[in-house]
């Protein structure tokens, strides 16, 4: 069986399948059809499926994980975005319109990793070959795809969060809103925390425009943020663990330590912001953007442009 | 809080002590602290790539120079990222004590009782057909079987659950702490260096043989072990393509005394444990064994460890030869020879046809061109050679156990052989004594995360009054997270106090839950 024919085969068709499924989600939240979502419901799995065996037949081909390069790492990653936004914002949030932009990543992911850096599958080079690349690039990727779809939540949190405060301004004459879950509780005894989850300061949600409204936006980002901050702390600490056997140290303040841990202390200072008086809403979110964008450097301007250890762009 | 001029130091240091407990204060320091490693991972790091700020330096005329000044180039030993941290984690003690304090007495305390309950946010009431006294002990045990900590008095009960989320949280604020201690210790009373040592010699660790690549914490007491390593031979092993596969140092590990005591293999992600010192694979080299005599007089008898140039753009560092040098200052004047290896054959070769450059992953017919040169050896114990006080009088090449001879005028005749190439390996050592401490401290910081995110606290009182034909069982409660899931929880809590032939008297009012 050739193997790496059907991996790369298989890449191809995901790439068309969520570029398919992205336009179909897009068409969805114009048309506001069931059909519509049914419709790239089928293509997204569809091209999730196709992800999954480019992934696997990948490992079968270069006969180890297949998580060995940034052309594999992407791979993985675009799929569990998808998979990631299926499950939880879909399945556990019940936010059917967010899919979309998360196709819109993983599509941008899977290409940059063709147009830039594609390797023939290949064996391990020495110091990537532990069992700690089971352990610590899983979780790095898993977090990371959860924190991408956190990012994604949240830019669309700006967006609506304006648009509603613009509406809110427009028909400020008429009835006040009741206020929301983020607001101070008045049968709360002494001991009162804000609530991190709480919404951040949005106004009452209201059914206009294509998105959620922000309040569930904002809840959805910060569920998933949550969810992967742990993940993200674990696969810094495994990192640090393998570290100290492949080199020596467990900290060396190397471009890729540096920027994991720059990416941990922003989603860190979301996460505190969340439960800040003052600092909720946008300005939490605005640190969750840049988050974002600090884990994009960590993976893309790390591997390719910052010289160091980490510099596994061919494996 | 204002800060007018007439505040006592007593006021002044409340003041100070109070903005860094607040969350503000410790938001903006850890971001700080993000910009600083922004800066250190962007500039070159002295420790880390010296040549590389030189360069930087050379480049950038205004810009280098002051960032010279302000440490960018040593971020992380600079005075300013020492003060983000320490006041950081100042204000992370400031802010644990008060609630390490609360977090006792709320453990110590039993939940406190509730007079009015219809004011919070979750409230129902159901009528049941057991005496209110029955009614309340059967909601206490209802609430204990759900893990809450419960208080009864009377009638009335009040239970509370997920304080596991507030010690979760102090657990991993407070590991910082203990990860810290961890890091000044281990790296203050440690130290990290590079052993190098040729096939068939023994390293042993002692200050001078690290030859200067050493970095010691400031609290190291310079008690090396004494233990050698000998090196019995090191294996390096490529795929068709010329990828590697494996680095292998196997050592022979000898006591203080030089008595052999076991042998260990050291390769890439294994390291070995020697007396307490790490010993990590970290690079090789080719050292050729040379003999040098002048007219029949030997003067130089041992492997010599090569470098290798790096390599331009394009061009596979194995590709590139390898250069060192043999310093004689026995004669008069003193003979400097640099020579050149090309570990194959067959890569010179096609390179001298071709000017293409090859790999050379393995010895195949090993070839050395060197050049002799006289004048005094400024300094005979560095590694790098400069020429330009040197008179250079020729140069000659040698195969692989083969012999050259090569006449120094007013010398006499320069013998060279060549009997073979050994490998040498670049061990780093190092000696950590915080990492057990590091790691736990890693442990923790996971372990309390978990909860402090995920648990949520939660309150639920409830009072049971007379009713005609049984009680009627007022229920109270509010979570502070979670608040959509507790809803539900609120609901079956409800359920499972009233039973099933419990009759609820009013709908709970719902304030503005999403």
């Amino acid at each position: 069986v050739n193997w790496t024919r059907i991996s790369s085969t298989a890449f191809d068709v995901t790439i068309w399948l969520y570029l398919g499924a992205m336009v179909l989600s897009f068409a969805h939240l114009a048309a506001r059809r069931n059909t519509l979502w049914v419709l790239a419901r089928v293509v997204t799995i569809a091209g999730a499926a196709a992800n999954l065996v480019s992934i696997v037949a990948r490992g079968m081909a270069a006969d180890r994980v297949p998580w060995g390069n940034m052309f594999e790492y992407s791979t993985v990653l675009a799929f569990l975005v998808v998979v990631g936004t299926l499950v939880v914002v879909e399945g556990v949030a019940k936010i059917k319109t967010l899919t979309g932009f998360s196709l819109m990543f993983s599509v941008l992911t899977l290409a940059v990793a063709a147009m830039f850096f594609p390797v023939e599958p290949s064996p391990l080079q020495p110091a990537l070959n532990s069992y700690w690349i089971k352990i610590h690039v899983v979780a790095a990727i898993t977090g990371s795809s959860l924190f991408a779809i956190g990012g994604i939540a949240t830019i669309l949190f700006l967006l609506k969060d304006r648009s509603e405060r613009r509406a809110l301004a427009a028909g400020r004459q008429r009835a006040p809103v009741p206020i929301m879950g983020g607001a101070v509780e008045v049968d709360a005894p002494h001991d009162l925390l804000p609530d991190p989850e709480g919404a951040g300061g949005a106004p009452e949600p209201r059914r206009s425009g294509v998105l959620p409204s922000a309040a569930a936006l904002d809840r959805v980002a910060y569920r998933v943020i949550a969810f992967a901050f742990p993940i993200w702390t674990f696969a810094v600490i495994a990192g640090a663990i393998w570290a100290q056997e492949a080199w020596g140290r467990y900290w060396g303040w190397d471009p890729k330590e540096t920027w994991s841990f720059v990416t941990w202390t922003i989603f860190a200072g979301y996460l505190h912001a969340r439960s800040t008086a003052g600092w909720k809403g946008r300005r939490a979110a605005v640190i969750a953007v840049a988050g974002f964008i600090s884990l994009l450097i960590t993976y893309y301007a790390v591997n390719l442009w910052i010289v160091g250890l980490h510099s596994y762009k061919n494996g | 809080m204002t800060t007018s001029p007439g505040l006592t130091l007593r006021q002044s240091v409340a003041l100070v002590w109070r903005t860094l407990r607040s969350m503000r204060t410790a938001l903006i320091l850890l971001l700080m602290l993000a910009a600083a490693a922004v800066i250190g991972s962007l500039l070159p790091q002295i420790p880390n790539s010296p040549e590389r700020v030189g360069r930087y330096l050379g480049d950038h005329g205004f810009w280098g120079p002051l960032f010279f000044r302000a440490g960018f180039f040593d971020v992380y030993g600079s005075w300013w990222f020492v003060l983000i941290t320490v006041l950081l984690f100042v204000s992370l003690a400031a802010c644990l004590f008060p609630r390490t304090r609360a977090m006792i007495r709320a453990i110590r305390q039993r939940p406190i009782h509730a007079r009015e309950l219809d004011g919070f946010r979750h409230h129902a009431e159901v009528r049941v057909g057991t005496g209110p006294d029955e009614a309340a002990v059967i909601a206490a045990r209802y609430l204990r079987r759900k893990r809450f900590r419960v208080s009864r008095d009377g009638l009335g009960v009040a239970a509370e659950k997920g304080v596991l989320r507030e010690v979760g949280s102090l657990l991993f604020h407070w590991a910082f702490f203990l990860l810290l201690l961890g890091v000044i210790v281990g790296k203050g009373t440690g130290f990290t260096g590079r052993a190098v040592v040729t096939e068939g010699e023994t390293f042993v660790d002692a200050l001078l043989n690290y030859a200067g690549e050493i970095r010691t914490g400031r609290y190291f007491g310079g008690d090396f072990t004494g233990v050698g390593l000998e090196l019995l031979d090191f294996e390096d092993s490529y795929r068709r393509n010329g990828q590697p596969i494996d680095f292998v140092s196997r050592v022979r590990v000898l006591d203080r005394e030089g008595r052999p005591t076991r042998t260990e293999e050291i390769r890439v992600n294994h390291p070995a444990e020697v007396g307490g010192l790490h010993v990590f694979q970290e690079g090789f080299g080719w050292a050729p064994v040379l003999d040098v005599s002048l007219d029949g007089r030997r003067l130089w008898s041992s492997p010599i460890e090569m470098a290798r140039d790096d390599p331009p753009d394009d061009v596979p560092a194995t590709a590139m030869p390898w250069r060192g040098a043999i310093k004689l200052t026995a004669p008069e004047p003193d003979v400097t020879i640099t020579l050149e290896l090309w570990p194959d054959l067959r890569a010179f070769a096609n390179f001298q046809l071709t000017g293409e450059p090859t790999s050379m992953l393995v010895q195949f017919d090993p070839y050395i061109r060197y050049s002799v040169y006289v004048g005094e050896i400024v300094d005979p114990a560095l590694s790098g050679v400069d020429t330009t006080g040197l008179h250079r009088v020729g140069r000659s090449d040698l195969h692989a156990a083969g012999t050259s001879t090569f006449r120094v005028p007013r010398s006499g005749e320069l013998r060279l052989s060549f009997p073979e190439l050994r490998q040498y390996s670049v061990l780093l050592v190092s000696r950590d004594i915080g990492i057990p401490v590091v790691l736990t401290a890693a442990i923790l910081v996971l372990v309390g995360l978990i909860p402090s995110l995920y648990v949520s606290r939660r309150k639920v009182w409830i009072r049971a009054e007379a009713a005609p034909g049984g009680a009627l069982v007022k229920i109270g409660g509010f979570s502070l997270q979670r608040k959509d899931a507790f809803e539900e929880e609120f609901d079956r809590i409800v359920r499972g106090i009233g039973g099933a032939e419990a009759v609820e008297v009013q709908p709970e009012e719902k304030v503005g839950t999403s």
